[in-house]
């Protein structure tokens, strides 16, 4: 109380400026620079603290949709050379793997490469065809690069186009260069033409298993052979008859050729089988083996075919727009089926393209109107009685301008390049969907399709070829791909199916969500159904019924639990309950039927106890007279399980009239569906233990938060303990019990050891409760070792992430909500 | 229980004021201990005792809480029980209908009779006890359910379901606390909407709908405002034709205000019992006269 610090009141009229001096504070009621300084120190740290939260959880949710955007963008595509070609209308035109040396065929025996950067003058390649000797059709198989020719003696051959790096002065340059193989005879065409021209004296078509070496195409030397066969009578015939359209299929042991013949006006079908002989070594030199005229098979002539690379059918389109299907089955070929794509057009049911999507099961059919449609071979369910493997309609895209005027296939999946006039049109099979399509300024020719997916090139009228750069990494993703029912190649319609790896470089991954979100939608469910009654009835007896002092020893040792590793709770799912439980289910099934009666049971003895011997127990304490029953009802349901299952759960084979009590067996053949080991019962009782104790304590804080004075309120009103509970503290507590349950939710979907190691992870969509599921956590836990970063399978990964992140948000973000309804329902307590 | 709580000598003393009657009542006789019986307290009155409290000793773990109290509350009149923070009278109240039983590791020695039946006789259900005895809180502390359904809850919960009975006992109830007028239209309204004076009368009123015989109040009005006070006090005076009784208060005022009998305690123990006037007016212990003037607590 130093009173001479303080100025006196006395002083201040006195000064007769207006400013009034500020009186010096006491020292006791200063405030120590120190506090201050920490004061504002820790009203930082914890502001940027509590920012940094936000901000880390924001940036986590960017990185996530950051790494899952480009699933969704469709492809985009840059003008990168533009390439003159000398030589005028070519046939085939391809390019190498790189963009860098696209090259052009007369459809002859020329090839040409350009160089694509235009600094080295285009290199010019003849082929070793024999002189007089005419190519009159070909076909390109660019993921072979490789040709099959048709000359107008008959014959058939194969060109390979190689592209060897050679180095000259320390610089690599890629040299073109174009082999023709072995030609050999296939059709004697003389002969043809020399029936067509006097049919009186017509011999018949060379006699099958001619031996005539054919070739694979592969293993032979560059040297030119010389021209095989008779080929020279009948010159006159020669313009009259030629083939005109041809391709070729090739096995490990056999070979196919197709073939249309023009003999005068007329086309003609046939197939010419190769065999190779197999050997201890493996496959042999293939021979010819069989000659076949398909023709009068047909309604109309024949005008486009195709073979597929499984070199065991014919897929033939007429000029009326049928397309038939022969399936060589063994020395026949066989019908199997005859379709028009386009029967319900109202112009023209014409084809006027038909080719294969990588992989030879699909074919894009091309209106003339510039329909779209895409048939697939699969066992359709519907009319097909004989579940024969046939072609059915499994897609359809937007029409072209026109009819198309060139296709190309992708090497890598199962895109393709269609368009027609100056339309260009890049779309994806099993997506159905059009990745870039647009108008370029030019008449499109021919379209090219890089072999990386990385390039695509657009030959035009004047010869040009356009090389563009092509940026598409994620085709096979989208929308559809994700969420949508997908006909893949070869299932009998369209489905949600999940599939991210395979053994084959032609296997085309399956990545829709929807199993997945089954699964986390099926396990947490199975959880939840174990695990919220138990915990809520534990919670409400906890806090309502049980000994103050037995809960001070209960609550932490729920809280302990809620602690335990789940990787522990996953391991003892998967090594030793599963192999218990899976031939114990009877047993389980009794013991939950005799847990829940026992307390009814036991509830209805108390009662009948008189008072006097009921008040000899302690409130809170009832149960411990029921532990005993429950523990003999166990051992008493865990081993009359059994005899149970002999009673309930017999098979009886119709075969044999054999019994089995086999609950697994029962199950199968009662329901359907398939009994695992591992099993979502399994799941949702280990996950059950895990989620049981958070729920627990939740529930149970918020039943004993509960304001005292409501229970003392209602139980002075002469409410039972349990009308208490019901009545008066449950809906008080509904708000946290909501939270508990919404929390237990949470951690359910999220849960992945547990699942991973206590399910088959395969990704089911069933509700068959003795089948496993792979959950979206469990999937990403799986899978993310084996994808390779940036990779669409990585992507969706990732997507799979941020629908996690987005299901908890939502479920989160609703469970406040009603928890905020709730309490505010019951406020002002 | 109605029809017996009115014998007619009783009605006329009962109706007037609680300072009116009782006068000049001297003739009561100190215990050693400070307790006084019954029967010699209000030769006038006599009320018929109602409740008994014989040698009644309580314990919370090993804390004895009330230390033989001997004490009888009057039929149809309004005990008062004073004396500081701590000194056990809430412990007592709240025995009565053995709220304390809800106390973990809790005791007690002696007896409580109800219209000379004991509450721990073990043939009594102690939810039938509860129903036969009303309570109000010092907080007030209504159900967050609509006013309907808070004062017809101890109906409820016995499973009375009549739509007829209930809409009755619910006018009854809610007149008898003096709130019908107020909240008549909107019963179905939620009863977290009224004050704090209206809260309380409601839990009156919902003590009261299952007419039990014993209405026992803990600081019924600590929480209010003087005028929500004055409301509840007149309820009382209203309330004591039907029912008996307990109050327990901090307000000397209230307690001169408007019991007819006084019970002083101070560390667990009864240190004076006499009507109301006498304790205020003429206390025969000390520590009565320090607390009631105000000297202590």
């Amino acid at each position: 109380m130093s009173e001479s610090n303080v100025p006196s009141a006395s002083d201040s009229p006195s000064s007769p400026a207006p400013k009034r001096e500020r009186k010096p504070t006491p020292a006791r009621f200063l405030v120590s620079p120190v506090t201050l300084w920490i004061d504002f120190l820790m009203t930082w740290v914890i502001k940027v603290g509590g920012i940094g939260v936000i901000v880390a959880v924001i940036g986590i949710m960017v990185f996530i949709t950051w790494q899952v955007l480009p699933l969704f963008s469709g492809a985009s595509i840059q003008p990168h050379d533009e390439v003159k070609m000398t030589m005028p209308n070519p046939a085939v035109v391809g390019m190498d793997e790189w963009g860098e040396l696209p090259f052009a065929y007369d459809g002859d025996r020329t090839f040409e490469f350009y160089d694509a950067h235009g600094k080295n003058p285009p290199q010019k390649v003849t082929i070793a065809l024999p002189e007089g000797e005419k190519v009159t059709a070909t076909r390109y198989f660019p993921e072979k690069y490789s040709l099959v020719i048709a000359t107008d003696k008959g014959n058939v051959g194969q060109i390979k186009v190689r592209y060897d790096a050679e180095y000259k002065d320390g610089r690599r340059t890629v040299v073109g260069r174009a082999e023709l193989g072995t030609l050999e005879p296939l059709i004697d065409l003389p002969a043809e033409a020399a029936a067509e021209a006097n049919p009186a004296t017509a011999s018949p078509a060379p006699a099958p298993g001619t031996p005539a070496p054919a070739t694979p195409g592969s293993e032979t030397p560059a040297a030119p052979a010389p021209a095989p066969t008779p080929a020279t009578a009948a010159v006159a015939a020669q313009t009259s008859t030629k083939i005109t359209v041809i391709d070729r299929g090739a096995g490990e042991s056999n070979a196919l050729v197709g073939a249309i013949l023009k003999v005068g006006e007329k086309r003609e079908l046939r197939a010419i089988t190769f065999k190779a002989k197999r050997s201890i070594r493996g496959a042999g030199k293939m021979t010819l083996d069989q000659r076949y005229d398909l023709t009068g098979q047909l309604k109309a002539a024949p005008a486009q075919l195709l073979v597929p690379s499984t070199a065991d059918a014919l897929i033939v389109a007429d000029d009326s727009g049928q397309v038939s299907y022969f399936f060589q089955d063994g020395d026949k070929f066989e019908l199997r089926q005859s379709f028009q794509p386009f029967a319900d057009s109202t112009g023209s049911k014409a084809i006027a393209r038909m080719d294969f999507i990588f992989g030879d099961v699909s074919i894009v059919f091309s209106g003339e109107n510039g329909q779209s449609r895409v048939f697939s071979l699969c066992i359709p369910a519907e009319n097909n009685p004989e579940q024969k493997r046939i072609f059915a309609l499994t897609k359809e895209f937007p029409p072209l301008a026109g009819p198309a005027t060139f296709f190309a296939s992708s090497q890598r999946n199962k895109a393709f390049l269609t368009g027609s006039g100056k339309q260009a049109s890049l779309r994806y099979t099993t997506t159905e969907t059009i990745r870039w399509e647009k108008n370029l300024d030019f008449d499109i020719r021919q379209g090219i399709i890089g072999a990386k997916y990385e390039n695509l090139a657009f030959l035009d009228a004047s010869n040009v070829l356009h090389v563009y750069e092509l940026h598409d990494p994620h085709p096979e993703a989208g929308f559809n791909a994700f969420f949508g029912k997908l006909w893949y190649e070869g299932l009998a319609g369209p489905e949600y199916s999940y599939q991210s790896t395979g053994g084959t470089d032609e296997f085309e991954p399956k990545l829709s969500l929807i199993p997945l979100i089954w699964g986390s939608i099926k396990g947490t469910l199975c959880a939840l159904i174990f695990a919220v009654p138990i915990a809520l009835t534990a919670a409400i007896y906890t806090s309502q019924f049980l000994d103050p002092n037995l809960k001070r020893i209960v609550k932490p040792t729920m809280e302990i639990m809620a602690s335990l590793p789940s990787v522990v709770l996953g391991f003892l799912a998967a090594l030793w309950v599963a192999p218990r439980v899976a031939d114990r289910v009877p047993s389980l099934l009794l013991i939950l039927v005799l847990i829940t009666l026992c307390p009814l049971l036991f509830g209805w003895i108390w009662n009948k106890i008189p008072k006097i011997y009921r008040l000899w127990m302690r409130p809170g304490w009832e149960w411990s007279l029921m532990l005993p029953l429950l523990v003999v009802l166990c051992v008493i349901g865990w081993n009359l399980g059994p005899y149970f299952e002999e009673i309930a759960f017999v098979y009886v084979d119709p075969n044999t009239g054999q019994r089995y009590a086999d609950f697994g067996l029962w199950w199968k053949h009662t329901t359907g569906g398939g009994y695992d080991q591992r099993n979502s019962m399994v799941v949702g009782f280990m996950m059950g233990f895990a989620v049981i104790p958070i729920i627990f304590t939740i529930a149970e804080d918020s039943l004993s938060n509960v304001p005292a004075g409501l229970r003392s309120a209602s139980l002075a009103l002469g409410a039972t303990r349990w009308q208490t509970a019901w009545e008066v503290v449950l809906p008080i507590a509904s708000a946290g019990i909501f939270s508990a349950l919404m929390i237990g939710l949470g951690r359910a979907v999220g849960e992945t050891m547990i699942v991973v190691m206590a399910t088959g992870n395969t990704p089911l969509m069933d509700f068959n409760l003795f089948s496993g599921m792979r959950t979206l956590s469990a999937n990403i836990a799986v899978e993310l070792p084996e994808a390779p970063q940036f990779s669409t399978h990585y992507r969706v990964l990732f997507l799979g992430a941020l629908l996690l992140f987005l299901l908890t948000f939502v479920v989160n973000t609703l469970a406040e909500f009603l928890r905020n309804h709730l309490r505010e329902k019951y406020k002002g307590i | 229980m109605s029809t017996n709580t009115r014998s007619t000598d009783e009605a006329k003393p009962l109706t007037s004021h609680p300072r009116a009657h009782n006068k000049g009542t001297s003739s009561t006789t100190t215990s050693e201990e400070g307790l006084i019986q019954w029967n010699e307290l209000m030769p006038q009155d006599n009320p018929i005792p109602y409740i008994r409290v014989k040698d009644f000793s309580f314990f919370y773990g090993p804390k004895q809480a009330i230390f033989d109290v001997n004490m009888d509350m009057g039929k149809n009149r309004i005990t008062a029980l004073i004396g500081p923070s701590g000194c056990g009278k809430s412990t007592l109240l709240r025995n009565i209908n053995r709220m304390n039983d809800l106390v973990e590791n809790v005791r007690h020695k002696g007896d409580i009779t109800i219209d000379d039946d004991s509450i721990y006789d073990p043939s009594i259900e102690i939810i039938s006890l509860r129903k036969r005895i009303g309570m109000v809180f010092q907080k007030s502390n209504p159900f967050a359910t609509s006013i309907y359904e808070n004062v017809i809850f101890a109906l409820r919960v016995a499973g009375r379901n009549n739509r007829k009975e209930l809409d009755e006992v619910v006018e009854r109830s809610l007149r008898g606390a003096a709130l019908w007028d107020e909240v008549k239209d909107r019963l179905h309204s939620s009863a977290m909407g009224l004050s704090g004076g209206q809260m309380q009368r409601l839990c009156i009123a919902r003590a009261i709908a299952n007419r039990p015989d014993v209405l026992l109040m803990d600081e019924p009005c600590a929480a209010l405002d003087p005028i929500a006070t004055v409301k509840i006090e007149e309820l009382m005076l209203e309330l004591k034709k039907e029912f008996t009784i307990v109050i327990v208060t901090h307000n000397m005022q209230q307690a001169g205000r408007c019991s007819d009998y006084t019970a002083f305690m101070y560390l667990g123990k009864l240190m004076e019992f006499g009507t109301t006037q006498q304790i205020f007016t003429n206390p025969k212990v000390k520590k009565t006269e320090e607390y009631v003037a105000g000297k202590m607590g």
